[in-house]
């Protein structure tokens, strides 16, 4: 049996085990989504237009991960809702700062794995690099926004009577602390990615000067901060959507 | 009110300084290498090719002109061709007004790579002063642990270099225990709650890596191809086992934090719960975050891959033989990541239970 095989079949195990009937439903998204991600590539391989790709299989990739990932459909209308304006702001972030960094293609750390593949495959790199950038934040910013609309709706629903001003402080509360873990999140996310890229700069000597105008350090570097501005984003609109809505 | 002003002064502060530290940055030309700007940039040809699989790409020749900033050609203009493929893969197109590191060398000027840290910087300035308007107070302990995180990282990796690749599993589980106590000193201080969220944070960062490490040994490693870890420049099979290691820690400390507090809230307003009812709870909460949280830290993974992946199919490789070369790496550490974050969920509710309740004499 391959290892792959045998993790996927333990991890299966283990999330019936802990997680029951909505651990097979979290399996499933994970597998989805993968799923996603390899149709994206398939297609834009074969030539789509890579704006249009992203622009049907964002909205998927959201849908999958929140409604498969939660029990209650309130907490996940409005966690869709929340991710899918964020989204669309953090797109636009990332079109300005990528257009800033001039940084599309592939690093010259990678020349050894380029051997014998096309160096004019006819495909905008810059325009991938953008995908990269929307799916890399997507994980993140869903993840916020059920946890903050969780909090929040179950916030309200314990107490009616709660003023609008309480409200948003209790809102920046519970968003000081799921930032606080995001963060912890992304940022290892990035490091247990990038640690033999960092290995790298610090092998050949690197000044700091050179890994700050490095393309794949200006490319992971501003892919991680879209994460975390996403996150941040989440939990003030989460704490107006979720306060301007009647019924919970 | 007093706290709003406050807040609307330091962002007022850090505007300031962000916005001038990103223009000395940019018009910064103290380095080592020479430094020149993009003066004319006019595009003078462009050319239908076609690779050996039929793709068909555009080769566009620009014509630029470049103002040498520092160093011994200072005020010097340069003539200069530059060939690049629209898909922009390793050569790339060129801006008027574009800053770049240069080489002269016999009166002939090349560009060597493009400035980008003023862009790093106003993209930490950005970051810096979102956090501080939509967070407030707390925004400089999250600075402060992003950057005492860095610190460490720096000195993991060079520990790494100087044992070149081997004792990994030692030194990344070493690492991780650090990277938590230091978190978690940091964001909650000394209490029991910590003392039980950093347990359970390392208690299943090692039960999971050590089951999947006896999978892998019980497997023989098959089908793990250590030859596609990207940068490599030591034994990959050690970088995969330190990548690892620290991509799942952030969501298993995550994890631990969400469950372990709202646990805590729980035994708070109902001291006389039994263990098996903080079992359900602790269940229960964990059914929620499981999902998403296994879903940020594959996303992470494989967004990463995906511009090789689109290169591989693009040079007619099997899917087999892509997915292999491109992904499979990813997708083995999402799924290690996603067993240490299922494996999180009993661990937080054990370690509340011993550290909320069996230890304050409850029961």
């Amino acid at each position: 049996m391959s290892t792959m095989l045998a993790l996927l079949l333990v991890l299966l195990t283990l999330m019936v085990i802990v997680g029951g009937r909505s651990g097979i439903k979290s399996y499933l998204s994970i597998i989805i989504n993968f799923g996603l991600v390899f149709i994206v590539a398939l297609l834009i391989s074969w030539g789509a237009n890579i704006a249009l790709t992203a622009a049907c299989f964002v909205p998927l990739k959201l849908l999958t991960i929140i409604y498969l990932g939660t029990n209650e459909t309130k907490i996940a209308d409005k966690s869709f809702l929340i991710s899918f304006i964020v989204t669309v702001i953090i797109v636009v972030l990332i079109l300005g700062f990528n257009f800033l960094a001039q940084a599309p293609g592939i690093g010259e750390q990678s020349g050894e794995d380029l051997i014998g593949l096309s160096d004019a495959p006819g495909l905008s790199f810059a325009a991938i690099g953008v995908v990269v950038a929307i799916f890399s934040t997507l994980g993140a910013i869903s993840e916020a926004a059920v946890a903050m609309s969780a909090g929040l709706i179950e916030l309200k629903r314990q107490n009616q009577q709660l003023s609008m001003a309480k409200f948003y402080q209790s809102g920046l509360n519970i968003g000081e602390d799921i930032l606080g873990t995001a963060v912890n999140t992304i940022l290892f996310g990035f490091f247990g990615s990038f640690l033999a890229l960092f290995i790298w700069y610090t092998r050949l000597n690197y000044t700091i000067s050179q890994i700050l105008n490095d393309k794949l350090f200006a490319q992971e570097f501003l892919i991680m901060c879209y994460s975390i501005i996403g996150v941040l984003l989440v939990i003030p609109l989460t704490t107006l959507v979720v306060s301007r809505s009647k019924k919970l | 009110m007093i706290i709003l002003q406050k807040k609307y002064w330091y962002s007022i502060i850090i505007l300031f300084i962000g916005l001038g530290t990103v223009l000395l940055t940019y018009f910064n030309t103290n380095y080592q290498s020479t430094i020149a700007v993009v003066t004319q940039a006019k595009k003078i040809s462009a050319e239908k090719v076609k690779d050996q699989y039929d793709n068909t790409d555009h080769e566009i020749t620009q014509k630029l002109t470049l103002k040498v900033l520092n160093h011994q050609h200072r005020g010097q203009s340069y003539h200069l061709k530059n060939t690049y493929e629209q898909s922009q893969l390793e050569d790339q197109k060129y801006h008027k007004n574009q800053r770049v590191f240069v080489q002269v060398r016999n009166g002939q000027l090349t560009i060597s790579n493009v400035k980008r840290d003023w862009v790093i910087i106003l993209m930490v300035f950005t970051l810096i002063l979102l956090m501080v308007v939509l967070i407030g107070a707390k925004s400089w302990l999250v600075l402060m642990s992003l950057l005492l995180n860095t610190v460490i990282f720096y000195v993991v990796i060079h520990f790494d270099i100087q044992k070149n690749g081997s004792g990994t599993i030692m030194i990344y589980s070493l690492a991780a225990i650090i990277f938590a106590t230091v978190s978690f000193l940091l964001y909650q201080g000394i209490h029991k709650k910590m003392w039980a969220m950093l347990t359970s944070t390392i208690v299943a960062l090692l039960i999971s890596f050590g089951l999947c490490y006896l999978i892998m040994r019980l497997t023989n490693e098959r089908g793990i191809t250590y030859m596609a870890v990207e940068y490599a420049t030591q034994n990959p099979r050690s970088l995969f086992i330190g990548q690892t290691l620290l991509g799942v820690l952030g969501a298993v400390m995550d994890e631990s934090t969400d469950i372990v507090s709202s646990l805590s809230e729980i035994i708070y307003h109902n001291p006389k719960i039994t263990g098996k009812q903080l079992w359900h709870s602790g269940r229960a909460i964990g059914q929620e975050i499981m999902g998403p949280l296994i879903n940020v830290l594959f996303l992470i993974f494989m967004a990463d891959a995906l511009p090789m992946t689109i290169l591989y199919l693009r040079n007619n490789n099997t899917i087999a033989y892509t997915f292999e070369y491109t992904l499979s790496l990813g997708v083995l550490q999402s799924l290690i990541s996603a067993i240490g974050i299922v494996l999180t969920v009993p661990t937080a509710t054990i370690c509340a239970y011993y550290f909320l309740i069996k230890k304050e004499g409850h029961q």
